[in-house]
């Protein structure tokens, strides 16, 4: 039995048919072939498959795609050229952030959202904020180091007026 | 650009902006998937597989495949017991995990529905799985027909150990266990297989360390040519050793591919991960020591039990993890007398490979114990007794009592660097004040040597059915001036896409950006060994350098010709060969090359490639050393142990980029902090593991690593080009030991002692139970 789904990927209305268990990473990696989107673990603990769905960060391996119906939904080429990410990417880079590449998309979207809403970060607050991002290369200090930079960056460039706590 | 500088990785923006191709995003036209029905016991006689009859078709059992040969990895010692490993089980099924059908449909959702709705008949049988269950009088055999459950069992006796006996002021006893493990790469496994009918060849996609060697192994596990299969490993997201085996998934899904003509990919999932990959570690150690009143260690005797699973692994065999244990087990220390038995225990779990470390982790894990217990033991302070037994500088180059050849460093030096940027004072300052939440504080240290690169005289004496010798490397240059570098190693992290860059531009002056690196694909770089055993830096690293000094000096009597310079007085810097300072551009003299041979001195041979192969100068290996120092807090009230400092001084040789070196120290330091603290696929008595998610097998997430602080020391190999040495696993091995050496230190006050990894909440509050028992 197959039940249609619409969402906006990235900017764009896609439609399709497909079964009710498939999961938010398969349908983005087989159906769109958007594989920026690793899967990890598939029960929801390791963070590589981490997409913003309507601008909040999501486990695309526990969401069934039909569950979000009509749902907003970025991954990481979404945000290609966005600012924001592309002062992380630069970071990632800078600070060497990232060994064999496969946890870091879902690093960058966290990294992203966490930004989005907090600036005044030391090093404590951003190993607790990415905690629910597993990396089994970096020791996480690379990564670390690279969000605090980017956040340096753009703090100074625009300084935060949010105070969120972190979530 | 050159060797020592912290290059920024041109590996980084395929993976930045989600380009990186995993073995998950290839797009093959065609493309089913496979899951694997495997077995739900430990231990039984199969019988048979009930396939619904709307499913007939898209199953496929071990008579389906019977045209390959199974996997057999068995060692050159004396008494090796010869077993086979089929890559789908026939007539006994021996782990929980192990492949019976492989089930195939549209999308892995409904492979795996297939894979649920056959029904396996078997008989069960008891379960062996625990090692002293397996090596008990009258123990079901995981083999029928071995006459017990021992792969082998090897010994080392190097010198006088009654003399030792007798002459010893104190004797140490200790007994130790680490847990069961597993890899944990990010990117599980993976197999992609199909036929390309224009070539006549077998393409097979693997998430591997070594596609080149698996083409070799595959190719005579099928029973077709090397000349007619291609091996490519794509990115690989992480390997850590347990994609450097040869997996019977790889046999299976090729085999299906060859047999049905379509392409077959099968994706791991995590559970089939933790169950079913190569497991690691999961060691015991009884040790004693001998020594005299100032603690000196004058001699040890150490067995080295390891659990290596029901089947022994190509192609290092069950027997490398004890092997390794016992044979490296006097690390960095001067210890004249040793008596070593390694033994591997054959169990109803999944086989054991190599995982980070390889038997260092869990040898250091006895000897730098061992050596806080002789301290104790004769009441000095244990670092002070750590220094007095090291291996001296001026020892150098020393020859171990197991007949390893240390080639150079200062061990001692390397210690007090690490202690005294711990601040030992300090912290003993803050264990006599007292912490306000009632945490004991503690801190611990340990050493080793890292043995790296080894070549042809390492692995022969192992005894292995391949001997990981040399590495090549293909310089070629295209005809508009970049280079390009064709190489037998696997990038998976370690960032080789830059550094063998650095190594051309050290030879040949050229821009890393110029610069590109291929590596991974049998078909396209020469035949070569792969990524493993802290190898590819030295090795692979030795052969750019020769390819690309050969080049070099082609570049020179090109461009001086072209410059109308003698050849002796041009040099080679930013891109161009160089006489004053007039210069010529490498595209110009690619381009004269390839496209304009007239433009040639006479007698030069156009195009312009070179072709290398390097072996150390020994081959023997460069030993890397390190000593790690760390302080913890321990909770006693709950056992909750939190690492607060953790320094690691280290000495890899000459550092190619120091940036790089730092995260694969501390990438390897979180490891072992997993291994210390937390990771463990424990076994009940039917033979089930219990951990199977990430939920019960917990790795270290962003809190449980501290910013960990590196030191670097720089004592060049005398051995290898460049006096680099291997540095990709070190990090993971001294962990547990220090971790462990720190916990009892802040234990002692409470007369308890851990002597297990990993060290989880429950053990730390059952040793101060038992502490508190005994008092």
């Amino acid at each position: 039995m197959k039940v249609p789904v619409s969402l906006t990927v990235n900017g764009e209305r896609v439609a399709a048919e497909i079964e009710p268990r498939t999961h938010l990473g398969d349908f983005l990696r087989d159906h769109l072939r958007l594989t920026a989107t690793h899967l990890g673990c598939e029960h929801g603990v390791c963070g590589a498959c981490t997409v913003l769905v309507n601008g909040e960060p999501v486990r695309a391996c526990i969401t069934l795609a039909v569950s979000i119906d009509g749902a907003e939904v970025k991954t990481l080429e979404g945000l290609q050229g966005e600012a924001l990410m592309e002062t992380l990417k630069a970071a990632f880079h800078e600070k060497h952030g990232l060994q064999c590449g496969f946890c870091t998309p879902g690093m960058l979207i966290s990294a992203w959202d966490l930004l989005k809403r907090r600036r005044d970060l030391d090093e404590r607050a951003v190993r607790v904020a990415m905690s629910g991002n597993l990396c089994r290369c970096t020791g996480y200090q690379g990564i670390v180091r690279s969000i605090m930079a980017a956040a340096e960056k753009v703090g100074a460039a625009a300084p935060s007026t949010i105070k969120e706590p972190l979530r | 650009m050159g060797i020592g500088a912290p290059v920024r990785r041109v590996e980084d923006r395929r993976f930045l902006e989600g380009k990186g191709q995993y073995l998950a995003d290839l797009d093959i036209p065609g493309t089913v998937d496979l899951a694997f029905l495997r077995s739900p016991v430990a231990h039984a006689r199969l019988k048979g597989v009930e396939i619904p009859e709307q499913y007939r078709g898209q199953v496929f059992l071990a008579r389906d495949i019977d045209f390959v040969k199974p996997i057999v990895a068995v060692g050159k010692a004396p008494g090796f017991k010869y077993s086979e490993y089929p890559p789908l089980a026939r007539d006994k099924l021996r782990f929980v995990g192990e492949m019976v059908a492989m089930c195939i449909a549209r999308g892995r959702a409904a492979a795996e529905d297939i894979a649920q709705a056959c029904v396996l008949d078997f008989e069960e049988l008891p379960a062996v799985w625990d090692m002293e269950v397996a090596l008990r009088d009258g123990a079901p055999l995981v083999h029928d027909d071995w006459t017990d459950n021992r792969f082998v069992t090897t010994e080392i006796k190097a010198g006088d150990l009654e003399a030792v006996k007798a002459a010893a002021a104190v004797r140490v006893e200790k007994s130790l266990r680490m847990g069961r493990h597993v890899g944990v790469s990010m990117e599980t496994r993976g197999v992609l297989a199909h036929y390309d009918n224009r070539l006549g060849e077998l393409v097979v996609w693997s998430s591997t360390q070594f596609p080149h060697v698996i083409r070799t192994v595959l190719a005579q596990s099928l029973g077709i040519s090397e000349s007619a299969l291609r091996v490519v490993a794509p990115d690989v997201g992480g390997g850590f050793g347990p994609k450097n085996n040869f997996q019977p998934e790889e046999l299976a899904v090729a085999a299906l591919a060859m047999k049905i003509g379509r392409p077959v990919r099968w994706i791991e999932d995590r559970r089939e991960h933790f169950i079913a990959s190569p497991h690691a570690r999961e060691h015991r150690y009884k040790l004693v020591a001998y020594a005299d009143k100032a603690g000196r260690i004058l001699g040890i005797e150490a067995e080295v039990m390891v659990d290596a699973g029901a089947y022994s692994v190509w192609p290092w065999t069950a027997a490398m993890e004890a092997g390794m244990a016992a044979g490296i087990m006097t690390g960095p220390y001067d210890i004249p007398v040793y008596h070593g038995r390694a033994i591997t225990v054959c169990t109803n779990k999944a086989p054991l490979g190599p995982y980070r470390g390889v038997g260092r982790t869990g040898a250091c894990f006895a000897i730098e114990t061992l050596i806080d217990a002789v301290a104790r033991a004769v009441g000095r302070d244990p670092q002070e007794v750590r220094i007095a037994n090291m291996v001296q500088p001026s020892a150098m180059p020393y020859r171990s009592v197991t007949g390893k050849l240390y080639d150079s460093g200062d061990y001692p030096e390397c210690a007090r660097r690490a202690i005294a940027a711990i601040e030992p004072e300090k912290v003993r300052a803050r264990q006599q004040r007292g912490e306000p939440d009632g945490r004991l504080i503690g801190f611990g240290v340990a050493s080793y040597t890292e043995q790296s690169a080894h070549g042809t005289a390492e692995w022969v004496a192992r005894g292995l059915p391949v001997v990981f010798g040399y590495e090549p490397a293909l310089a070629r240059f295209t005809p508009d001036g970049k280079l390009i570098l064709f190489v037998g190693i696997q990038n998976h992290g370690q960032g080789l896409e830059t550094t063998l860059a650095q190594v051309a531009h050290q030879e040949l002056g050229l821009p890393v950006s110029d610069v590109i690196v291929r590596h991974g694909d049998s078909s396209t770089s020469p035949y070569g060994m792969g990524t493993f055993a802290s190898r590819s830096m030295t090795m692979a690293g030795g052969a750019v350098s020769r390819a690309c000094a050969t080049l070099a000096e082609k570049m020179k009597r090109i461009g001086a010709h072209l410059l109308q310079a003698p050849p002796g007085e041009v040099r080679l810097a930013d891109g161009k060969v160089w006489f004053g300072e007039q210069s010529v551009g490498f595209a110009e003299i690619a381009e004269a090359a390839y496209l304009h041979p007239e433009r040639l001195p006479t007698g030069e041979e156009p195009a312009l490639e070179a072709n290398a192969v390097y072996e150390p100068g020994r081959s023997t290996g460069a030993f890397s050393y390190a000593t790690h120092a760390c302080t913890v807090a321990v909770d006693p009230g709950t056992g909750v142990v939190e690492v607060l400092d953790y320094v690691v001084c280290h000495d890899c040789g000459t550092i190619v980029n120091p940036m790089i070196v730092e995260a694969q120290v501390v990438g390897g330091v979180a490891q072992g902090l997993g291994t210390a603290l937390y990771e463990e696929i424990p076994y009940d008595e039917n033979g089930q593991p219990l951990a199977s998610t990430f939920l019960d097998y917990r790795i270290p997430g962003p809190t449980e690593v501290p910013d960990v602080r590196v030191l670097h020391m720089e004592t060049p190999s005398p051995h290898t080009r460049f006096g680099i040495k291997g540095m990709g696993e070190g990090g993971a091995i001294a962990p547990p030991a220090a971790v462990v050496n720190a916990i009892n230190d802040a234990l002692r006050p409470l007369g308890a002692e851990i002597n297990v990894t990993p060290v989880t909440p429950e053990r730390v509050l059952e040793a101060i139970a038992a502490a508190g028992a005994a008092r």
